[in-house]
């Protein structure tokens, strides 16, 4: 939340700088003696409302509900409101997260009050401008709809806006009440919708610069590899090359258009140092996962005696899961355009970490932050991976080399094997049941890559690597959570709901194998585990209800149940799947999916459209995606070898959403961890298969049946 | 000098003629709204139409379309029922894939407007969407049949 002094700030700076309707060009924020000016809305002479929005449109919709908000306090016409994205720069933090950073399913929560606030200032500001210049009071003026009127007179926010921001800025205002609300709660039009219609949206790999430099870079084929050497003499040949040079992770072909830079790229001669992991294959790095698991690891959660209560239970239930690496697949691969000068660097990219962003280049350049501009294009996907910005400082190394402007471009197999995947894991769990089939002790432990290490942010216990199991909502008297390190040279990173997107599997597939050893109807035992959390216990409920469990086999199908709670946001799903036994061939015909993410919901649609793309992507994930590695590098380096879910093996998907009580919660992630457990349950309690593996690949399912 | 017709201009360019007409498109041509994705015609985002037809311009070379007519999402009418649909859905979600989807099915209802829901999703398959908004593109096609007065 930003203070008193710095909103104040930022609106009466905005006249300063006139942001004109249309264009993509972004005018920054300019730096001054006394003030530190932050632009974040201005109205324009002809009635536009335009907002600088500090997080980045990935697809989530985040322009749009973030829109919404400054647009309902204001009480300004929708279809009039335009987003820009903010430029990079300190003025522009989420002070939730101390960084400019679209993540965590945060930017709703997190800019809620403040959005709504500076909406209902600006609506302030203006009708105490007009009041001052009609002299008429206050009381007998109303903002509407985008005009002030009362008293015979009216006029648009945008005439009387210049007038407005030179009074002071008004220190209380009121919010709305909800009831009042005439955007939030609806399911308005997207923003972005119509340039992504009609093709002119704007995507990092999209932006055209005069006389700019097109360059690949060619990548090591396996991780840990250093550049031994290069001859550029045949590549340079290649007509179109303008030049060839190593930079910090490969060797960069420029070229005058993107063909050029790619046939150079075929004539280069590259030799890579050998890797440290060359014997890892599948095979090897199975074992090596599987082995971490007899290594103590750092304990994470420690309740009552679970060592002690498993050794003296009757009923024991033990499980042993391998989850692979994970490639993130954003539609855009990795782009970039930096223009690097002497004294100046501008970039323009798709990135979800502005703040990050910002640090790399000014490492790399040695230039002052301030001179350095960053803009955010739309995002085409990121999924966590274009928090990464290591593709911004290869472009700002090509370019400062160069001396000139240069568009990077990754091709899909660069973009899979520059790293940065969903970490691999293994995960082993005991449980113990008393008579009555009740869990009394869950023993786990899992090894697992450090993804927030690998960010920079290294701590005993990785934050993503327990995710969802050391903060279980579920009460078992006697629990142990550990983790266990993996070091390998793989780069990872965060993934959509990140260790939530593994530790939901191993945990939700678990309770129902603790179930059918205890007799026990999963969902019966979930709701008597989650006795101390109603918000929960309403979302299985709802979930049970909404797809008919329990009333018995239902069309001929199996159904399987699971739930999970990430990133501030309670949800359950169901899935009913059935299984061709003679090829292992999955089919989810449908999932409903119930989700809690508190008492207010900005725009229920695009709550739906999340779940349905968590959804798809959670599906796809479990059921055909794997980085199948060979000689310590990535195999599947297109969508042939790395295929995705399509439409037609898209099932239907039905939303709920249930408001309970308590913070807000967030959307972007949390409807992907559910869906790959409650297909695997569907499989056991249908088809009696359990599935320790992912993706369940038709050849895995078969080894099961 | 290759000549090629794209949404009904003339464009010379003098380029090698295996050049990808993806990269043409974008970057000699300018527009944009086509893009790339995987480059193996896996993926769908390239899409353009040859004439009718909906090609993947990645692996189409220069020299394959020379003469002939492409049209491009620039191309398709903004009133177009295909393009009405998508917006009134809220189908885009990122919307990286969404011009190559667009253009498929905007040659698929041209071709066969009663194209019955196993047709679209048989067609639709071929295109990749990372953001999952395969059901709402399905609706948003429906929609579009019955904007365009199709019974199906
Ligand atoms: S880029 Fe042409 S099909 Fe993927
Ligand atoms: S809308 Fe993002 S890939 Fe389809």
């Amino acid at each position: 939340m930003m203070d008193r002094r710095d909103f104040i700030k930022l609106t009466g700076l905005s006249l300063a700088l006139v942001l004109t309707e249309g264009g993509f060009k972004i005018i920054k924020a300019v730096q001054e003696e006394t003030i530190n000016p932050v632009l974040w809305a201005n109205i324009t002479k002809d009635n536009h409302l335009v907002l600088l929005i500090n997080k980045s449109e990935m697809g989530q919709g985040v322009w749009t509900g973030l829109a919404m908000l400054v647009a309902d306090e204001l009480d300004f016409p929708w279809e009039r409101v335009r987003v820009r994205s903010a430029p990079a720069g300190p003025q522009y933090i989420d002070r939730k997260l101390g960084m400019q950073l679209t993540g965590g399913s945060t930017s709703v929560r997190n800019m809620y009050d403040f959005l709504r606030q500076l909406g209902a200032t600006m609506r302030e500001m203006l009708i105490n401008y007009a009041s001052e210049e009609w002299k008429v009071p206050r009381e007998k003026l109303k903002a509407q709809g985008g005009y002030v009127f009362g008293n015979g007179k009216k006029a648009s926010y945008g005439e009387l806006w210049e007038g407005a921001v030179k009074l002071p800025i008004p220190h209380k205002v009121k919010l709305k009440d909800p009831s009042e609300f005439i955007y939030i709660g609806k399911n308005i039009p997207r923003i972005d919708a119509r340039e992504k219609v009609d093709g002119s949206a704007i995507f990092g790999i999209d932006v055209r610069l005069k006389d700019v430099v097109y360059a690949v870079v060619e990548r090591p084929p396996a991780f840990g590899c250093k550049l031994k050497g290069f001859d550029p003499s045949r590549a340079k040949q290649v007509e179109g090359v303008i030049d060839v040079f190593a930079i910090s992770t490969g060797v960069a072909v420029c070229g005058k258009d993107f063909y050029s830079a790619q046939k150079g790229r075929e004539s280069l001669k590259v030799e890579w140092t050998e890797s440290p992991i060359k014997d890892f294959n599948d095979q090897e790095l199975a074992r090596y996962y599987l082995n971490a698991l007899n290594r103590a690891g750092a304990v994470a959660r420690h309740d009552g005696n679970p060592e002690d209560v498993i050794s003296k239970a009757k009923v024991k239930v033990e499980s042993v899961y391998l989850l692979p690496y994970l490639y993130h697949a954003t539609m855009e691969p990795m782009s970039c355009v930096a223009d690097v000068r002497k004294d100046k660097c501008v970039v323009y990219a798709p990135i979800q970490s502005q703040t990050w962003a910002l640090k790399t280049v000014s490492r790399i350049t040695g230039l002052d932050e301030k001179d350095i501009e960053i803009h955010t294009t739309y995002l085409g996907g990121g999924f966590g991976r274009k928090a990464n910005v290591e593709f911004v400082r290869e472009a700002v190394e090509i370019s400062k080399k160069l001396g000139r402007p240069v568009k990077l471009i990754y091709t899909r197999e660069d973009d899979v094997k520059s790293g940065w995947y969903r970490p691999m894991n293994a995960t082993k769990f005991v449980g113990a049941l008393d008579e009555k089939g009740r869990v009394i002790a869950i023993h786990h432990k899992i090894a697992v890559p450090a993804v927030f290490e690998w960010a920079g942010m290294p701590s005993q216990i990785d934050r993503a690597a327990v995710e969802g199991i050391e903060n279980m909502p579920y009460s078992v008297p006697n629990l142990h959570v550990e983790f266990v390190k993996i070091d390998l040279p793989i780069p990872v990173w965060f993934w959509r709901s990140v260790g939530s997107s593994h530790n939901a599997f191993t945990l939700e597939t678990f309770i129902d194998r603790l179930a059918k050893a205890g007799g026990r109807d999963p969902v019966e035992l979930r709701l008597e585990l989650l006795s101390k959390n109603p918000r929960a216990r309403r979302v299985v409920e709802v979930c049970a209800e909404k797809s008919g469990w329990g009333r018995g086999s239902y069309r001929g199908r199996a159904m399987g149940l699971a739930y999970h709670f990430s990133f501030g946001s309670h949800v359950a799903q169901c899935a009913e799947v059935s299984l061709d036994k003679k090829t292992g061939k999955i089919r989810v015909h449908k999932v409903v999916c119930v989700i809690d993410l508190g008492p207010t919901v900005v725009h229920p649609d695009l709550v739906v459209s999340q779940m349905e793309s968590a959804i798809v992507m959670g599906l796809s994930a479990s059921l055909k995606e794997r980085v199948s590695f060979s000689k310590g590098g990535p195999q599947s380096l297109n969508f042939d070898t790395y295929p995705l879910l399509t439409m037609e093996e898209t099932p239907e998907v039905e939303v709920h959403i249930v408001k309970g009580q308590g913070p807000m919660g967030g959307v972007g992630e949390p409807g992907l961890p559910p869906i790959a457990p409650a297909v695997a349950n569907a499989l056991l309690w249908g088809y009696g298969i359990e599935v320790n593996q992912l993706p369940m690949t038709p050849d895995y399912i078969k080894t099961l049946i | 000098m290759t000549e090629i017709y794209i949404n009904g201009k003339l464009y010379k360019v003098s380029l090698p003629e295996d050049t990808p007409l993806l990269w043409v498109i974008r970057e000699h041509i300018g527009l944009t709204g086509t893009k790339f994705g995987c480059g193996k015609g896996i993926c769908g985002a390239c899409t353009v139409l040859l004439e009718e037809e909906p090609i993947r311009s990645c692996i189409t070379p220069l020299k394959a379309v020379k003469g002939k007519r492409i049209t491009t999402i620039e191309g398709i009418p903004a009133n177009h029922p295909v393009k009405r649909a998508w917006v009134e859905l809220n189908v885009p979600q990122c919307g990286y894939c969404q011009p190559g989807q667009i253009v498929e099915a905007y040659a698929l209802l041209k071709k066969n407007p009663r194209a019955s829901r196993e047709e679209i999703v048989r067609t639709m398959s071929s295109h990749l969407c990372r953001c999952g908004t395969y059901p709402r593109i399905l609706r948003a096609i429906l929609r579009a049949q019955s904007m365009m007065g199709v019974k199906t």
